[in-house]
């Protein structure tokens, strides 16, 4: 019971508990998901109605089913112990071993970026939910820079980059615009130009001169080998973490800058926390509402144009849609890790770790790589709810102040 | 100059500019309607509507001869109207000019449609259909009232639920099952009607007694129903297909009424579902307006404090309006399936969401939403029907239409419309 009292006081002290008990939660109800759902396990406790010795087999079967999903989402996200404990006996193997770890990688490296997009307008109050759109605007953007435009390496990754940014920018310009000067619900606009940058990217894809030449599917060009971002130990290697991971760092420090030591981002904050004072104050709500899409598209924009450059080098008509959907999984991170950069980077990284996770427990179990976004979408509604997470838990409640992100429609 | 002064001005002057950005959009649609649609195409050309539904009554008593008029005189003419209504909307300044722009959309959808079937032409088919054009539209305005419907309930509240989209898919996804199961439709509007109503307590639960902050929860019970659907979709319908048939609502029609050429088949010859719809807004629309209840819930919406001074209890209330407000975008879902037939991931593309945009654009009332529904169902069902016919215009563009307005008339509104007072604010008892 130590652990329980270290975290009740660590409970104290921040919000990092509510978060972490928030996830046993999801996985709990994950587990409660897989249950309800597997045949197996149901027809196993089916007998139990007419011997209840079966009792025990009943569970043997749920915990070998449920321990199944979830062992292999560990190990498709870390690796497996045994593979670890070989490559260091013998020291071969190690990139397979590894595998795993820069699969993770290479997922949290745009999932970072988008969250911190995402976390600096919901510090200003404004919820982005068009990081998504704007990401696949930025790939678009970068496929375009990449594939159309010839230049040496050492001008053309920068040239991509800063096109990713200028397209997800464009992107974030019109919602904020339309917030800015006709008072348009952002939610509303981000959410219908998600769809309508979703038909965009069909369009680009099947319709302009992007598309890959002699295909007639939704395929764009590839980019150039000096556009592509490359992987850290080298291409041979067949890992795919890239250089895209320190851009990410870059971009998470310069989150923590902006929103903490820079004027404009001052201002953001105060617009977030207390909008009547911010007027009081003479900051200028119209410039800053505009800013904030500027920079909260742009890093989107990156993101999209990273994970772009560092994995598939093409976008095509699935690109970002559905369950790979980044700016999606982005706004759930920004929420767990409570909109503060050092939190966002444990939080991509967990996330990235169960969507990857979770593509090698559809392979392996068959339980489809949903389960993954139903645990994250229950995480976030407890870390949305941290007085709900405290009832549960019986931990001592610190008087809180709950801030909303968002206000209502009407202004 | 006083300070109150210079504010009334600013108060007066502000719609004014909008107005004036209205009116020079909707003339700018009339002139493209009437320069392009109109005088873009040969003066020989010809465009044809017919009348006859296609396969909703196959027995109609009437039988309507195909309306063959003049491409370019008609559409220069339908271009005239629209820039008489956007005259209207700069000079007179009326309170509704983004009802003007939503009618100059759908004049301009409609002249698109018959500049596209022209004869000569580019397009295998010569000929649009009234008749199956307007009962496509209200299949799909139908499911937006329902979800606008539920808007009004909740937010009238005071909470705001963007989860109707998920409410939407999980009314749809356990409607298609139970509908499968059961063959009736009763049963599974039921069932959907019940797990929306658990959406909505998830929503009133974490929004009210914790404090929540609801456009976030919103949004996430949307993904998690997005992705739960998709999960079960994955785990039980496929695996069992005969979870999922896909059945389709019959339709009822009322005696006589059914007979009227054109609005019968389209308005009276609908599944009960769309009966209910009608029935269901205007029942919230007595009540809301009408009776005590409805008194004390838009009191709860606009100062819960007052309202709690003379004794309504504003939680209970609210708790009531959000559940009710579930389980009708949850009936909304069983409906759309009914319409749609077999369910499949990310089934409602946004449906939930424009009918938000729809609940603001009929001003948080009952009846507005209905006109708004009908406006945003016309857009959607003509933009989709465009894709048959051979439009210069690549069907990704099409596509984005009913998007794009939404998107035009939720800016141009606001500042115009005022939502409930404590719309989206937590109730803390003091």
């Amino acid at each position: 019971m130590k652990i329980w009292n270290f975290l009740k006081r660590l409970n104290a002290r921040g919000p990092a508990a509510t978060a972490f008990f928030a996830l046993i939660l999801g996985f709990i109800i994950g587990a409660l998901v897989i249950i309800a759902t597997t045949a197996v396990v149901l027809n196993a406790w089916r007998h139990v109605f007419s011997s209840p010795t079966a009792i025990f087999s009943a569970l043997k079967v749920t915990f070998d089913n449920v321990g199944a999903a979830y062992r292999a989402i560990f190990i498709g996200a870390v690796g497996s112990p045994s593979a670890y404990s070989h490559s260091i006996t013998t020291g071969q193997g190690w990139t397979n071993t590894i595998d795993p770890l820069s699969e993770t990688l290479t997922y949290a490296t745009p999932l970072a970026i988008a969250s911190i997009a995402v976390c600096i307008a919901f510090r200003t109050g404004i919820f982005n939910i068009g990081a998504n759109g704007q990401a696949i605007l930025g790939g678009i953007a970068g496929a375009w820079a990449g594939s159309m435009v010839h230049l040496p390496t050492a001008l053309h990754i920068p040239f991509t980059l800063i096109l990713g940014v200028l397209g997800g920018a464009l992107g974030g310009l019109i919602p904020g615009v339309l917030k800015a000067y006709a008072g348009a619900h952002e939610v509303i606009v981000t959410l219908m130009l998600n769809y309508i940058i979703a038909f965009f990217l069909l369009y680009v894809t099947l319709s302009t001169a992007l598309q890959q030449p002699g295909q007639a599917n939704d395929i764009s060009r590839t980019i150039d080998g000096s556009a592509v971002l490359p992987p850290i130990f080298g291409t041979g290697s067949g890992l795919r973490v890239s250089y895209g991971l320190f851009i990410a760092a870059a971009v998470v420090l310069f989150g923590w800058w902006f929103l903490n030591r820079s004027t404009l981002g001052f201002d953001f904050r105060i617009t977030g926390a207390n909008p009547h004072a911010a007027r009081a104050a003479g900051i200028n709500a119209r410039r800053v509402i505009i800013f904030v899409f500027l920079i909260s598209g742009g890093l989107a924009g990156l993101a999209g144009e990273v994970q772009m450059a560092s994995t598939t080098h093409f976008v095509d008509g699935g690109f970002l849609i559905g369950s790979a959907g980044v700016g999606f999984t982005a706004i759930t991170v920004a929420l767990l890790g409570r909109n503060e950069p050092m939190g966002i980077v444990w939080g991509s990284l967990l996330f990235a770790a169960l969507n990857v996770g979770g593509r090698t427990m559809q392979a392996s179990t068959g339980i489809p790589l949903d389960l993954a976004a139903i645990i994250q979408s229950i995480v976030v509604l407890f870390v949305a709810s941290p007085v709900l997470v405290k009832e549960i838990f019986r931990l001592h409640t610190t008087t809180e102040a709950v801030q909303l992100a968002t206000k209502g429609w009407g202004q | 100059m006083s300070v109150e002064t210079v504010e009334v001005t600013k108060a007066l002057k502000q719609p004014h500019g909008r107005s004036r950005v209205i009116a020079g959009i909707i003339v700018g649609l009339g002139l493209f309607v009437a320069l392009v649609f109109g005088l873009g195409s040969s003066g020989r050309a010809k465009s044809q509507f017919t009348f006859s539904p296609v396969n909703l009554s196959s027995n109609a008593p009437w039988h309507l001869g195909a309306l063959t008029v003049n491409t370019r005189g008609w559409n220069v003419v339908l271009g005239v109207l629209i820039i008489a209504l956007g005259t209207e909307v700069w000079v007179r300044r009326p309170r509704a000019p983004m009802l003007r722009f939503g009618l100059s959309s759908i004049i301009f959808l409609f002249a698109l449609l018959f500049w596209a079937c022209r004869t000569p032409g580019p397009s295998q088919i010569p000929f649009v259909n009234l008749t199956a054009t307007l009962a496509g539209s209200v299949g799909i305005a139908m499911v937006l009232m329902y979800g606008s419907l539920s808007g009004v309930l909740c937010e009238r509240a005071g909470v705001v639920n963007i989860a109707i989209e998920g409410q939407f898919l999980g009314g749809a996804f356990f409607g298609s099952m139970v509908v499968s199961v059961t063959n009736s439709f009763l049963y599974a509007a039921l069932a959907g009607a019940l797990f929306g109503a658990l959406l909505g307590w998830l929503l009133a639960f974490l929004a009210i007694r914790y404090m929540s902050d609801q456009v976030i929860v919103g949004v996430v019970i949307v993904t998690m129903m997005a992705s739960l659907s998709s999960y079960l979709n994955l785990q039980v319908l496929t695996p069992y297909p005969n979870f999922n048939l896909g059945n389709t609502a019959s339709t009822t029609g009322i005696p006589l009424l059914d007979k009227i050429p054109v609005l019968g088949p389209v308005l009276f010859n609908e599944t009960w579902f769309f009966y209910l719809a009608v029935a269901l807004v205007a029942l919230v629309s007595f009540g809301l307006f009408k009776t005590r209840w409805g008194l004390r819930v838009r009191a709860v919406g606009e100062h819960p404090k007052a309202a709690e001074s003379v004794g309504i209890n504003v939680a209970r209330t609210r708790y009531r309006n959000v559940i009710m407000g579930g389980a009708v975008a949850g009936l909304g879902g069983v409906a759309f399936m009914a319409t749609q037939g077999q369910f499949q991931p990310g089934y409602t593309s946004g449906l939930g969401y424009v009918a938000l945009a729809a609940l603001i654009f009929g001003r948080w009332k009952p009846s507005g939403a209905v006109v708004a529904s009908i406006l945003f169902g016309l857009s959607a069902f003509l933009a989709n029907g465009l894709q048959s016919y051979s439009v210069p215009v690549s069907s990704e563009i099409i596509g984005m239409f009913p998007y794009i307005i939404t998107i035009a008339v939720v800016a141009g509104l606001i500042g115009r419309v005022r939502p409930p007072a404590a719309d989206g604010v937590p109730f803390k008892r003091s």
